[in-house]
């Protein structure tokens, strides 16, 4: 008979007791050859004490936690009456003048016979007096210089070699954003390009970064901020398409697009203005205009999309014959428009100037179909109304006087700036400023007589036609090299900046001097008469 | 009622004025020469500083008090003449 193992308590035999088991049983096992000698034993249990359970044992404490009280108490609130009320901005109205129904003419009168004679006299004596002759007062700081406040650039652009095409200050006056992208390619390119924002008046500003980048899939050719939203700011494309950004919001800036439809413009779009919409003032919509001859109205629609609402063609048959142009050539018949620039008296009034080098005055209301074969969603219609006689080459840049309803300049590939009058086809003055291109002209926002222009010697010349009616003021060196300075924007808020950006990749921020910022007593008048003598 | 016109017409037609209106008590304006935004401007303004011209001058000596006010600006001259009633503010060009 064999023995059988007798289980020790588990977990205390362990190994070791096994082993002393298998030896244990396999003595016994011995046994059968001899007969006789088995025997019955009972083993004593091995046992090993276990270690690791004695070092737990030793090691153990007992231990426990609770949090303290949590005090609570209960309250209610109830509240005892409650209004509804709703706030909504209004345009404001405009304040009228008391009916005269209203009125004690009486009372009216006899106040006038009292104080007549002495407002008359007062009168006489301010046209005869000479206290004040001569006598002016300083309110600001005078600048006596014009100096160069920021050097703009943006390294990765400049890296691909790309230009400054177009530059604009947001309403506040405090943000300029510039336009990357080239201006001498004549093949379409697939250069990314860039718009780039750089805030004037944040501390700790840093010229070789801006504060807002957005990527374009082609180059950007001309760059107009919203007239109210301050980070709204539409661009036009190489491509012909226009955009609309958001700069305040970095990861998805873009607003809205044109897409790439049957409206969109066939050739690279050259200048972007936003207009108010006909019946809602406070909208805008983007016009855009493009060598193709087209000059479109954009609206933003749903989805991201922007939607034409108006849109007019320029043809050569319907230009109105109030000047000779030269025979467009064969099989020609749209008039590419390279710039726009809008009356600021007369909403729908525009001057566009042309590829040919004439300016046309044109006008939103009109009627007449424009006979182009090009297809539209909307029906184009023929805006000119007045052809003003030819530069000797291209027109880059036209711009209208704020201060009089019928002048504007225009700039040109012949380095010439004409001053038109809107009522006669010769130019009043025509000024050679530049042996090269002239890229960009802008009217002063404050001063009635003074212009600037972007030159293709890489100049910025100011030019003050109460001093000289030959030759430009200032001249400001923009570039080292005299590679062109492509195109300048006035700041209309603060009036003493001037920018301008050049193919070396750079926006140049000038502080102009006072004398260039303060309106002297009688320009207005002077600029009238400037007008009004050299017509006749 | 046609007085009052003749007496603002002779006004408006001296040398280098520009524009005159009355304003009322309150600072609304009553008659006027100009278009409406500028009215209001001109008569809001000015009705304040009348105000406070009067006042100036009455806290300095209480038995004085304001007869008229004159504003020279670069531009032109603004000439108010004060009253229980009403203001009478002509703006003239003194052509030099």
């Amino acid at each position: 008979t064999a023995t059988r193992a007798q289980p020790g308590p588990l977990g205390r035999a362990g190994r070791a007791g096994s082993a002393a088991l298998a030896t244990g049983g396999a003595a016994s096992a011995k046994g059968p050859g001899r007969p006789g000698q088995l025997q019955d034993e009972t083993l004593g249990v091995a046992s090993v004490p276990s270690q690791w359970r004695g070092v737990q044992g030793i090691r153990g404490e007992t231990k426990s936690c609770q949090t303290a009280g949590i005090a609570t108490a209960e309250a209610s609130a109830q509240a005892r009456s409650h209004a509804d009320a709703q706030v909504q901005t209004e345009a404001p109205v405009p304040v009228s003048t008391l009916p005269p129904s209203r009125l004690d003419t009486a009372r009216l009168a006899a106040f006038l016979r009292r104080v007549e004679a002495m407002v008359i006299r007062e009168l006489n004596k301010n046209w005869q007096s000479h206290a004040f002759d001569g006598f002016e007062v300083n309110w600001t700081e005078q600048q006596q210089t014009v100096s160069c406040l920021h050097t703009l650039c943006y390294p990765p652009a400049q890296g691909q070699g790309l230009h400054v095409t177009s530059i604009s200050w947001n309403t506040t006056g405090s943000v300029v954003a510039c336009a990357y992208g080239r201006l001498d390619d004549g093949d379409w390119s697939t250069l990314k390009s860039f718009v780039c924002a750089w805030n004037l008046d944040r501390r700790g500003l840093n010229p070789r970064q801006p504060s807002a980048v957005v990527e374009a899939p082609s180059a950007v050719l001309c760059l107009a901020f919203h007239p109210t939203q301050p980070s709204h700011i539409a661009g036009g494309l190489y491509s012909g398409e226009v955009l609309v950004w958001d700069m305040s919001r970095p990861e998805d800036p873009l607003l809205w697009r044109t897409g790439l439809t049957d409206d969109t413009h066939t050739d690279p779009v050259y200048q972007v203005v936003w207009l108010p919409e006909p019946r809602q003032s406070h909208r805008f919509q983007v016009l855009s205009v493009a060598t193709d001859g087209k000059v479109l109205l954009w609206q933003g629609g749903g989805a991201g999309r922007l939607q034409l609402t108006e849109g007019f063609a320029l043809v050569v048959q319907q230009l109105p014959r109030s000047t000779k142009l030269k025979k467009p050539p064969r099989g020609e018949t749209e008039v590419g428009a390279t710039a726009v620039a809008f009356s600021s008296f007369d909403p729908s009034l525009f001057v566009l100037g042309t590829e040919g080098g004439f300016p046309v005055k044109c006008s939103l209301a009109a009627e007449e179909a424009a006979l182009t074969r090009m297809p539209s969603s909307v029906p184009l219609r023929a805006p000119a109304q007045f052809t003003f006689s030819p530069h000797g080459g291209p027109i880059y840049s036209v711009s209208c006087s704020p201060f009089h309803r019928n002048l504007f300049l225009s700039a040109g590939t012949d380095g010439h700036v004409h001053l038109y009058s809107m009522l006669q086809a010769q130019p009043l003055i025509s000024l050679q400023l530049s042996y090269k291109y002239l890229f960009a002209v802008r009217w002063s926002p404050v001063r009635p007589l003074v212009f600037a222009a972007a030159s293709g010697e890489g100049d910025v010349r100011l030019f003050d036609l109460q001093k000289s009616s030959q030759k430009p003021t200032i001249s400001i060196k923009q570039t080292e090299d005299g590679s062109p300075v492509y195109c300048l924007e006035f700041n209309s808020q603060q009036t003493q900046l001037l920018a301008a950006g050049d193919a070396k990749g750079t926006v140049k921020v000038w502080q102009l001097s006072t004398e260039f910022t303060e309106q002297g007593p009688r320009e207005t008048e002077d600029l009238d008469q400037l007008a009004a003598e050299v017509a006749t | 009622m046609a007085e009052v016109e003749e007496t603002l017409k002779r006004i408006q037609s001296h040398k280098g004025v520009i524009g005159n209106m009355v304003v009322n008590a309150e600072g609304i304006p009553i008659r006027t020469t100009l278009d409406n935004s500028t009215t209001v401007q001109y008569a809001g303004l000015l009705h304040q500083l009348t105000t406070k011209a009067r006042s100036t001058v009455r806290d300095i000596d209480p038995q004085n008090d304001l007869t008229f006010l004159r504003i020279r600006s670069k531009k032109h001259e603004i000439m108010v003449a004060p009253d229980k009633e009403y203001l009478l503010i002509v703006i003239q060009n003194p052509c030099e």
